[in-house]
């Protein structure tokens, strides 16, 4: 109820580089979540897991997805690395939280 | 789209729509419906990540949501009928309560909501109920300024 079909992600081909791999869990995790406002169910969807599971070598992936346009990635970046740039007062402006995370990729040097 | 959008919501099918803006992550349903495009609302408790009025209890629930509209000027209403006078948000639950999606009344008596991530469209209030966002469970209304 209240979601479309939630499939479960793909098992990886062997050859997968780290973007593919993400490209096709977002790709997943897209279809199944982007008509929903449902934050907890966006971001506990199988794939969108799967994509936290991807660890640290996402995150400059997701950086420059970020220089292109806001997203929520910026949901996903703060459990990866542990850590948030953005102020409470910010919270859910994707677009001041897009901008402290590529400040924060920039700090870090990873932009 | 417009085929895609009939395919996840076949009340879209038996009613006329209009896409009305571009697909934009930065806002959803609850934003649209209270009026704004800067954040994404939804009252979980992680405020560096979720956008929730002030004061306002952080729980999905109804009176959460009647609350967040309440701190707009919006009080619980009875029915979905097109009252010159007052503006009013219609909330979508699933079978077991839980918000999902709200729906904003526009001037004309037809109805605009924001579809997640994706793009605003103008509707029958009762097109979009079904699978995805379940029903309308509770009217809200405030003066129309």
């Amino acid at each position: 109820m209240a979601t479309t079909p939630v499939q479960k992600p793909l098992p990886p081909p062997n050859t997968e580089t780290i973007e593919q791999r993400l490209r096709r869990l977002e790709e997943q995790w897209k279809a199944d979540t982007e008509f929903l406002s449902d934050a907890g169910k966006i971001v506990s969807h199988p794939a969108f897991r799967a994509i936290i599971a991807l660890g640290r070598q996402a995150v400059p992936i997701m950086l420059r997805d970020l220089e292109t346009q806001p997203s929520l990635w910026v949901w996903a970046l703060p459990e990866i690395v542990g850590e948030s740039p953005v102020s409470p007062g910010e919270g859910g402006n994707i677009r001041k939280m897009t901008e402290a995370w590529l400040k924060w990729g920039r700090e870090k040097g990873l932009r | 789209m417009i085929d895609r959008l009939s395919a996840l919501f076949p009340g879209l099918q038996a009613s006329p729509f209009r896409v009305t803006s571009p697909a934009d992550p930065n806002y959803n349903c609850i934003a649209w419906a209270a009026g704004s495009t800067a954040d994404w609302w939804w009252p979980l408790d992680d405020v560096r990540r979720y956008f929730w009025p002030a004061g306002v209890s952080r729980e999905i629930s109804l009176p959460a949501f009647a609350a967040a509209f309440g701190a707009l000027g919006y009080a619980i209403c009875s029915d979905d009928s097109f009252e010159p006078g007052f503006e009013k948000v219609a909330i979508f639950a699933d079978a077991v309560g839980t918000p999902t999606h709200a729906a904003r009344q526009l001037p004309t008596g037809r109805w605009t909501s924001k579809l997640g991530q994706r793009e605003d469209i103008e509707h029958d209030l009762r097109a979009l109920e079904g699978d995805i966002y379940g029903r309308v469970v509770m009217m809200l209304q405030r003066p129309r300024t």
